[in-house]
């Protein structure tokens, strides 16, 4: 806004300065004529018109220096700025130049051919003859003068003023004065009788008589008038001298000015003649050098406002480029680059649209693929896609957390390639591999592996990807983690088999123990010494049996009955305490226990609770074979912003094999002689039913290691009891 | 640095030495004002100079050439004042012409503002009657009753501007065209 306001002025001064620049030099011209009163400026004119040629030289300086500058910044539009001034320079500079050097030339010859020897001799003989003339004037004057100065000599006293002015007229004299001696006149007569004075000889002239007897010579007495001065000594005892004055014609003295006039302005041309060629080739140099330097700085001026448009053209191109698609231009004039504009401005504003479109179009886009890969990760199901070269595209959360594997750092390697860098899981990937190259439809497969959690079965679906057209364009696989699952499916088939057990075989075994005692009671005193022990050893045997099915049974109903019947708040350092004072007075067992400064307090059935710990106690007791140390610790841990209780359980009992640990929690799985082998299994499935965990730990290189988890109360729950 | 300064330091030296050459050759040709009093013989008095014209030899070629060479005489008379500005009782200027006449081999002196002219026929008489400066006129308008000292400012001017237009810029750039003397102020005394 604020240039704009300025634009004009500049162009006022531009105007302003090219026309006082102008006016200097026509100033100059009509200072060369000596007539012109402007003649005596001529220098401060010359100086004006020198230093409006700097200043014009600096401004093309100035604007050349900006051009390089542009230039070398690689500013849009200074190439073709660059271009258009170097063409428009030649196109001026060389028929200027043409024209000043012919010009010169002519100049310079024009000025000698007004000098040649001819004219040197003339002018020079034309001013002799003129001397020549006016010295035979002058001697025929000294000769007349001195035949009056012969009739004088005999004439004195009164007469001879009367003979003085009779002399006077007969010879033509103006003034005829007699002197005794210098400045003492005698008789004076004059043609004028108003002149008093006579016209007096100076020092000069008295001193060449003296010499000299006589003396003739032509006297300018005004600026422009000659006389004849002539003086001659009149012989006599007391020397006089008489002096004449004889006037030059007119007509002569006319001729002998103009021949002077002629002679001196010959000479004076002909001593000007260096200057004169210098001054024309000075001034004609001046208005060459400031008609070229004006018409470069407009040049520069009109070309810039020229390449304007096109200059904010490629700037605005430049910004299109790179993404800018708001910009729009200035629309400087309404003619084909103010046209070009309009239509740039139009098609920036079209693209700008297009592209608010485009870009909200892309982000529904990209929030549904969001949307869709939020859901893909929340998955539990692990999900790979492939490209047409079963190559990984794309995998989400869950398939790192079910393999374990970072599964996104081999996005665009095939599973043959994943399965280099982990042996455990080479033959599933394998497997799924094969399976995704062969099957043109849909596939499911379970896939068992040993992961890190121990055995673990995948439940893996596979559908091929084809585009519109019906090519291949990649393939899907889907897998889930099902061995708690299956784990589950399994517990429950126990459980239903451990109900049943207990409901089928618990009935009649009361009947068989109240049969064996009743045979007892009745038979004993009937048999002889040796069959009534007989007898007493079977029945006994047969009761202790049944107890002994008895206690199975009951394992197996606790196994299958659901432990969580109560929930409230549990204090477990408390619980263990009390539990734990139930086996201290076993004098050969040492219980060392730690117990972590907080609450250590979980949600749960008391009940359940205390068996998990009675199990566990028993089964580290049994391990130890009573005799030795049992180790348990109570801490709080946080896993996942999720606090839980851990119990941990640690004998120096012989421990538990690798292989043992895999299936230690199964049903009927024992390393004992004795024991049903349901201890842990109940164990498990108490804590399962809490929310909590169980797990071998044999990071002590010496016995077994249980630790179990609970989720810890939190004091939402009510009070602990 | 040390070669921008020794740089800038010949650049200074060479600037001061063109100009004292400059100064050196100007003074050679200009004209100098010997001596400027007031003379008050028989109650008549006349403001007298003695001025020096060194004529260089462009000058005197462009002169022998029929080139008349015009000077200005600029003169100053002050009456000196203890507390105020000194008062300014005179201030005018003497226009002399020196022009050579091939015709009758004379040069002449014309004084511009009486018209006075006097013929000589050697350079040398014609400069000194410009050398004697004598003017009974100038002071008529000066009471000398009053007067007890003055300051007399006297400068003696070569007119380049008079000179044919070809010459005029060279005469500028010459230094044998500077031909002008400085201000040069004298006091009298009663």
């Amino acid at each position: 806004m604020a240039l704009e306001k300025i634009k004009p002025s500049i162009n006022f001064s531009v105007l302003s300065l090219f026309g006082l620049i102008l006016l200097s030099l026509q100033l100059m011209s009509s200072a060369t004529q000596e007539s012109s009163e402007l003649s005596r400026m001529y220098s401060w004119l010359l100086v004006v018109n020198a230093i409006g040629s700097i200043v014009l030289l600096w401004l093309v300086g100035a604007n050349i220096y900006t051009l390089a500058r542009q230039l070398k910044q690689r500013e849009a539009g200074s190439k073709l700025t660059t271009r258009m001034v170097s063409l428009f320079v030649i196109l001026a500079l060389v028929p200027a130049a043409i024209v000043f050097y012919f010009s010169m030339q002519f100049l310079h010859q024009g000025i000698d051919s007004w000098f040649n020897v001819e004219i040197d001799r003339a002018m020079e003989d034309a001013l002799e003859l003129s001397q020549a003339s006016l010295d035979q004037r002058t001697r025929w004057h000294l000769k007349k003068t001195q035949q009056i100065a012969n009739s004088l000599e005999s004439t004195s006293g009164p007469l001879l003023t009367q003979e003085v002015d009779r002399l006077r007229e007969l010879s033509g004299a103006t003034e005829i004065t007699l002197f005794s001696k210098p400045g003492k006149i005698i008789v004076s007569s004059s043609i004028n009788p108003g002149e008093i004075l006579p016209s007096l000889p100076d020092e000069h002239i008295w001193l060449g008589l003296r010499q000299n007897s006589d003396y003739v010579a032509l006297d300018p007495i005004h600026e422009n008038e000659l006389v004849i001065r002539a003086i001659v000594t009149i012989k006599k005892p007391e020397p006089l001298y008489l002096q004449a004055l004889y006037p030059v014609p007119i007509r002569i003295a006319d001729l002998v000015d103009s021949v002077e006039f002629a002679f001196l302005r010959y000479k004076e041309m002909g001593f000007l003649r260096h200057s004169l060629k210098l001054s024309f080739s000075l001034a004609l140099t001046l208005v060459l050098l400031i008609s070229l330097l004006a018409a470069i700085w407009i040049a520069f001026i009109s070309i810039r406002s020229i390449i304007a448009p096109v200059k904010a053209l490629v700037k605005g191109t430049k910004a299109v480029a790179s993404g800018h698609y708001d910009e729009q231009l200035p629309v400087i004039a309404q003619d084909d680059l103010g046209f070009l504009v309009e239509s740039f401005n139009e098609m920036t504003h079209r693209i700008a649209i297009a592209r608010d479109e485009t870009r909200k179009a892309s982000v529904e886009v990209e929030n549904q693929r969001a949307y869709l890969e939020t859901i893909l990760a929340n998955l539990t199901a692990g999900v790979i896609s492939f490209d047409a070269d079963y190559k990984i595209r794309t995998a989400n959360q869950a398939a790192y957390r079910i393999f374990r594997i970072p599964v996104n750092h081999f996005i665009g390697h095939t599973l043959i390639e994943l399965s280099e860098t982990t042996s455990e899981l080479a033959e599933p990937l394998k497997l799924i591999q094969r399976l995704l190259v062969q099957s043109d439809d849909i596939w499911e497969q379970r896939i068992a592996f040993l992961g890190h959690n121990g055995r673990q079965e995948l439940l893996c679906r596979g559908t091929p990807l084809f585009s519109q057209e019906g090519w291949r364009v990649g393939a899907v696989t889907v897998f889930d983690d099902v061995t708690d699952l299956i784990q589950a499916q399994k517990n429950a088939a126990w459980g239903e088999v451990a109900r049943r057990l207990a409901h089928e075989i618990k009935n009649p075994l009361t009947p068989i123990q109240l049969s064996a005692e009743r045979l007892q009671h009745k038979l004993a005193n009937k048999l002889d010494s040796s069959d009534a022990t007989i007898l007493q050893r079977s029945t006994q045997t047969i009761v202790q049996q049944v107890e002994a099915m008895k206690e199975m049974v009951d394992d197996f109903s606790e196994y299958a009955k659901p432990s969580k019947k109560l929930s409230i708040a549990i204090d477990l350092s408390s619980l263990v305490q009390e539990v734990l004072a139930l086996y201290t007075l076993k004098s050969e067992v040492k219980f060392n226990t730690y117990y972590e400064n907080s609450l250590l307090v979980i949600n749960g059935d008391p009940i359940s609770i205390r068996q998990i710990l009675h199990n566990l106690i028993k089964n580290a007791l049994e391990a130890i074979e009573e005799k030795g140390t049992i180790d348990i610790n109570l801490h709080r841990v946080q896993k996942n912003s999720t606090d839980f209780i851990e119990i941990a359980f640690y004998d120096d009992g012989p421990g538990i094999k690798e292989e043992q640990i895999e299936k230690i929690f199964e049903p009927y799985v024992t390393t004992k002689s004795k024991g049903t082998g349901l201890g842990l299994a109940i164990v498990k499935k108490i804590l399962e039913e809490h929310g909590g965990a169980i797990w071998v730990d044999n990071s002590r290189k010496v016995g077994a290691g249980f630790i179990i988890q609970f989720p810890a109360y939190t004091l939402i729950h009510q009070k602990p009891k | 640095m040390y070669i921008t300064i020794s740089f800038k330091a010949c650049l200074l030296l060479s600037i001061f030495l063109l100009f004292s050459i400059n100064n050196s050759q100007a003074d050679n040709f200009a004209s100098a004002i010997k001596s400027v009093y007031i003379d008050t013989k028989d109650n008549n008095n006349s403001l007298v100079a003695n001025i020096d014209y060194p004529l260089s030899d462009k000058a005197k070629e462009a002169l022998q050439n029929g080139v008349p060479l015009f000077w200005n005489i600029y003169i100053k008379i002050h009456r000196p004042r203890n507390i105020l500005w000194q008062k300014t009782l005179l201030e005018t200027t003497v226009h002399y012409r020196l022009q050579y006449h091939a015709l009758l081999n004379i040069y002449r002196v014309i004084n511009e503002n009486s018209r006075a002219i006097n013929n000589f026929s050697t350079l040398s008489a014609a400069l000194d009657l410009m050398s004697n400066f004598r003017d009974a006129h100038l002071l008529n308008q000066i009471d000398f009753e009053k007067e007890k000292q003055l300051v007399i400012e006297f400068k003696v001017e070569f007119d380049r501007n008079a000179l044919p237009i070809p010459l005029r810029p060279i005469a500028f750039l010459n230094q044998q065209w500077y031909l002008s003397s400085d201000w040069t102020t004298w006091l009298w005394k009663k």
